[in-house]
């Protein structure tokens, strides 16, 4: 970028100048979010303060909306159902994502380019026929229960998405198969910056695979475990497609998510943008909050 | 030897198993595509002979091919911009790494936590006040530069080496020059899975697109495959043909540059 | 290295410019159908603004687009969805005024009725509404619920010369907001029953036997139908009301009162309805699927012997080709035990609205008051794609009597203005949809064993927790 201006004096010294490069390297990125989003957000926050219906918004009681949302059962049904997905689907789909990407820095490994594009393509495949397809394996006659009935398992076709807890579960798993590979493709990229000449010393020295992987692959990725962890804590929290694609939020809004809430208040029922945004900063609160202390406890430079 | 073969052959078993079930929904998609739409809906796994019927047939009810070129468009613009930009930005956050800079970058990262249907209304305002509606502009400045663009690159810039800064200095390489002949090259991997990783979240944006872009002839790929969905009567046949149009180019170029971020460092470094 | 990545964005570049080439052509494909539409519009500034929205590269087309549209004296622009049926009949009715004023051109911009919402929610809250078209198709669900939340955006067509008594009252009464008309009536949501002839032939019965019945008969011939061939009689996607809605609408029943208040609790009408539908899911004469393309599959694959919708739903009946002949329809059941019972109900449906964006009002009025609500011709020329008329002349008309061998060769469409006439009106609600996803809720909890009253009082709360 042309306009990153070198400073001139000569005089300065070189640490203040290098500082100043720095400044001037990460300006026009930092101007465009403060513009794309910090100040979207402030208006936002604003509107959070009112209350109303479509364009009928007051300032009444400033808070009258945050304290609203916990009075309000389908949200803090929706509150619960998204950190159950967080607590469980995050850490397994990292780990899975992890033992996948290790697997496929092999450097013997056959076929790898095959791999790793079928194991990318979930999540580039398109929402529509993804939904479709999962909510058809998991149907009453579906591909699940007729191998679950081949296999003697159970007698009759179990209705997976017409029940709250296998409902839950159909979700988390969705989200892990769509999301895994996509995670791989920052370890996969992350473990290009360690020598491979380090897991051959490993070898050598007679350590096993598993002694590799945590000793080795798991320290020196850190800081990518910590750019995904954050990333998916972020898009869990704002989770809104498989919600709405899967189970419209159902069966009785036990599988609703957050964001989907958010948007029915805004654009399905009658616009509540008041409300809606003070949902929006309670999860922005909630991401901070989580974020803050992943970047406490990972992002360490040795 | 016996072990490290068990091994070897439970990592094959394990990889073709994860492959299977990732791959299993493109397959039924392309299978779906060359079938009639009441045989999708009958559920069937074999491939028809529908496949030319259900092309014309998307071709005379959508302008798929100008959403192809505006997603093209839009995608490459915005993964061009947002790679220079948030890698320059990335770069500058870890390189010249201080107390200041690590605080505004986390100051940064609370920018993508707010879900955007929230912001959605004063950014339409902005672009809208600014005559800028059914514009590329408009499409592809709220997600050029990106927290988590930004973060990915430092991150990454905290593997690179620096000795070879200081030896460019030595060699009275200025710090811009330093970044785009040392850094990109060296950092290769990274850009190539931040490529695919932003052309893919830009081929996929669906929400802000369909509020801001108000005439057909803008359209995107997923705007006009949710048109195929809207009607009483789904033609299953012709919806999976256009999801899968709509899928292949982002595993065309995962296939693609998947090796640039999977292989070794090699020459640039030492 | 760096030479793969940039082969790669050329590969890229490459199939962009194939891409671009068809593109080209299936712009022109549109052009040409455009041109019918535009017939002699000839020299109209249309064609510029296509031509150079073919280019496609050049952005500030848009801006330049926009401002011709303002200072356009005879294009109508219009918003809405579904090529094969409403995009279908809003062209036929550009070229049945075209008959008369030949300087008219229409313009329609395929937009999904959730993206029309979306837009039109973001254009008013913002304050911007130079971003709409001419003329929007809005949902009947809907109508209330977007005229109550920005009255400034619609047209105001009560006095407009638009002869809105044309119209059955039940489909006219989703338009109409605190006495005043903002809609043109169009598609036809009237509720009909379809089942299997020879399904019910296998169980000894005929179509007459589920003609002019109650539910509580339904369910015992459910029953017996079920027994002999396996087959239920109904399938629903289960988390939507549309089976509970038309129930209630048979008998003019509403979830709101007079005031707009929520009225789930003391409802005699919803608690019968909400115990019509329990049984008939208890007794398997019922069963749930999990969403819209299960529901049609249980018809397509012939896992169930009929169902109850909308009359639009037939379309999707007729892709099964090898069905023919195998289907009738006739009306509803009725409930038994609640006053103004019928058998006769609506679901789904959409109509026209003018927007307060139109530059041309008086066009739009005479365009639409000439042909959607005022040609006979125009109903007799899109009846072909499935658009039956809300427009009771229309149903007079020869085409509506002739048969469908479809459906054994029944005129079908006369049958179906016929229900629409009888259909008893009742009130949507401004919360129709916070109302519509309360009841689904407290539905899915009947079914898994909760009481009736519990449910409906915490869907009450719900509702009412959402008006705030």
């Amino acid at each position: 970028m042309s306009q990153v201006k070198e400073p001139k004096k000569r005089k300065m010294s070189l640490e203040k100048r290098h500082n100043l490069t720095g400044w001037a390297f990460l300006t026009p990125a930092t101007l465009m979010i403060a513009v794309m989003s910090f100040w979207p957000m402030i208006q936002a926050f604003i509107l959070s303060l009112q209350t109303g219906k479509a364009n009928n918004l007051s300032f009444g009681d400033p808070l009258a909306n945050y304290v609203r949302m916990f009075r309000d059962k389908v949200f803090m049904t929706s509150l619960s159902n998204t950190f159950l997905y967080l607590i469980i689907q995050v850490p397994i789909m990292l780990v899975l994502a992890l033992i996948l990407a290790s697997m496929l820095n092999n450097k013997d490994l056959r076929c790898k380019g095959l791999f790793r594009t079928a194991i990318f393509l979930p999540c580039a495949t398109s929402l529509v026929s993804y939904a479709i397809i999962f909510r058809s394996l998991f149907g009453v006659d579906g591909f699940v229960n007729t191998v679950l009935i081949n296999l003697g398992i159970i007698n009759t076709g179990y209705n997976f998405l017409g029940h709250a807890t296998s409902a839950k579960i159909i979700i988390i798993i969705a989200l892990v198969w769509r999301w895994t590979g996509y995670n791989m493709v920052f370890y996969l990229s992350g473990l290009q910056n360690i020598e491979y000449s380090v897991y051959e010393a490993a070898k050598i020295d007679g350590a096993s695979p598993m002694q590799t992987f945590f000793k080795i692959t798991v320290p020196l990725l850190k800081p990518t475990i910590l750019l995904t962890a954050i990333m998916s804590t972020n898009g869990t929290l704002q989770l809104f497609d498989e919600s709405v694609n899967l189970t419209k939020g159902g069966p009785a809004n036990s599988t609703i998510t957050m964001s989907h809430y958010i948007y029915n208040m805004s654009f399905r029922y009658v616009p509540t943008f008041g409300y809606a945004a003070a949902m929006s900063f309670l999860i922005f609160i909630l991401v901070a909050i989580l974020a803050f202390v992943q970047m406490k406890v990972g992002d360490k430079r040795d | 030897m016996t072990k490290t073969k068990r091994m070897n052959i439970l990592m094959y078993v394990v990889l073709t198993i994860v492959s299977l079930i990732s791959v299993f929904p493109l397959y039924w998609m392309l299978i779906s595509a060359t079938n009639k739409s009441v045989d999708v809906s009958r559920g069937t796994l074999l491939p028809g002979t529908a496949l030319i019927s259900n092309w014309k047939s998307l071709l005379s009810q959508s302008p798929i091919g100008l959403a192809m070129v505006n997603s093209f468009k839009y995608a490459i613009i915005l993964t061009f911009f947002a790679l220079i930009i948030c890698s320059l930005a990335g770069y500058g956050f870890e390189i010249y790494h201080d107390k200041g800079k690590d605080a505004v970058m986390s100051v940064l990262l609370l920018g993508m936590m707010v879900p955007f249907v929230a912001t959605m209304i004063p950014l339409f305002r902005m672009f809208s006040a600014a005559k800028l509606l059914n514009t590329t502009i408009a499409v592809i400045m709220p997600t050029i530069s990106t927290p988590f663009l930004i973060m990915m690159f430092r991150q990454s810039a905290r593997s690179f080496p620096h000795d070879i800064i200081e030896a460019a200095r030595i060699d009275g390489l200025n710090e811009i020059q330093i970044f785009f002949r040392m850094f990109i090259p060296t950092m290769r991997s990274t850009y190539a899975a931040a490529m695919t990783i932003t052309f893919m979240n830009a081929w996929n944006n669906y929400l802000w697109p369909k509020v801001i872009l108000q005439k057909e002839d803008t359209f995107t790929m997923p705007m006009v495959v949710a048109n195929l969905t809207e009607g009483y009567v789904t033609d299953y046949g012709v919806l999976m043909l256009a999801v899968l149009l709509c899928s292949l180019p982002t595993v065309i170029i995962f296939f693609l540059l998947q090796k640039s971020f999977a292989e070794g460092i090699t020459g640039a470094v030492k | 290295m760096k030479r793969k990545i940039l082969s790669a964005l050329l590969c890229v570049a490459m199939t962009a410019t194939m891409l671009a080439g068809c593109g080209g052509g299936s712009g022109d494909n549109a052009d040409d159908k455009k041109a019918e539409t535009t017939d002699d519009a000839a020299g109209d500034e249309a064609a510029g603004d296509d031509a150079a929205g073919d280019e496609a590269a050049d952005d500030a087309a848009g801006d330049e687009a926009a401002g011709d549209d303002a200072a356009g004296g005879n294009k109508l622009t219009v918003w809405c969805w579904d090529p094969a049926f409403n995009i279908f009949s809003m062209e036929e009715a550009g070229k049945v005024y075209q008959a008369d004023h030949s300087d008219l051109s229409v313009e329609v911009t395929e937009t999904p009725w959730d993206d029309i919402q979306t837009k039109l929610t973001t254009a008013a809250t913002s304050g911007d509404l130079s971003t709409l078209p001419d003329i929007i198709l809005v949902q009947d669900n809907a109508f209330q619920k977007n005229v109550i939340s920005y009255p400034e955006a619609f047209l105001d067509l009560t006095d407009s010369g638009i002869d809105l008594k044309q119209f059955s009252e039940a489909k006219t009464a989703y338009s109409v907001v605190e006495g005043k008309n903002y809609g043109v009536p169009f598609d036809n949501g009237a509720a009909i029953a379809a089942y299997r002839t020879d399904i019910l032939e296998q169980a000894g019965m005929t179509i007459d036997d589920f003609t002019d019945i109650t539910w509580d008969e339904y369910l015992e011939k459910g029953k017996t139908v079920l027994e002999k061939t396996g087959k239920p009689l109904l399938s629903c996607q289960a988390g939507e009301s549309d089976v509970i809605m038309m129930m209630m609408q048979s008998c003019g029943a509403s979830l709101f009162d007079d005031e707009g208040k929520p009225a789930l609790v003391g409802n005699d009408a919803l608690k019968k309805v909400m115990e019509t539908y329990a049984g008939l899911k208890e007794a398997g004469v019922l069963v749930e699927v999990n969403d819209w393309d299960q529901y049609i599959s249980t018809m397509t694959t012939e896992t169930v012997a009929g169902t109850i919708n909308g009359c639009w739903i037939m379309a999707s009946i007729k892709t099964a080709e090898d069905q023919s002949g195998k289907w009738a329809i006739t009306n509803l059941p009725k409930l038994v035990g609640v006053d103004n019972a019928s058998n006769y109900s609506n679901n789904g449906g959409s109509s026209w609205a003018i927007t307060s964006n139109c530059q041309n009002v008086e066009l739009a009025k005479d365009f639409l008051k000439s042909t959607f609500a005022g040609s006979v011709e125009l109903y007799e020329n899109i009846i072909s794609c499935g658009a039956l008329a809300t427009y009771l002349p229309a149903g007079d008309s020869d085409v509506y009597a002739k048969g469908d061998d479809f459906f054994g060769g029944d005129a079908v469409s006369a049958k179906i203005v016929e229900f629409a006439g009888k259909t008893p009106s009742n009130n949507t609600g401004v919360y129709y949809y916070e109302a519509r996803d309360a009841v689904a809720t407290a539905m899915q909890n009947i079914v898994s064993g909760s009481s009736v009253d519990d449910e409906l009082q915490l869907a009450q709360e719900t509702i009412e927790s959402q008006m705030q």
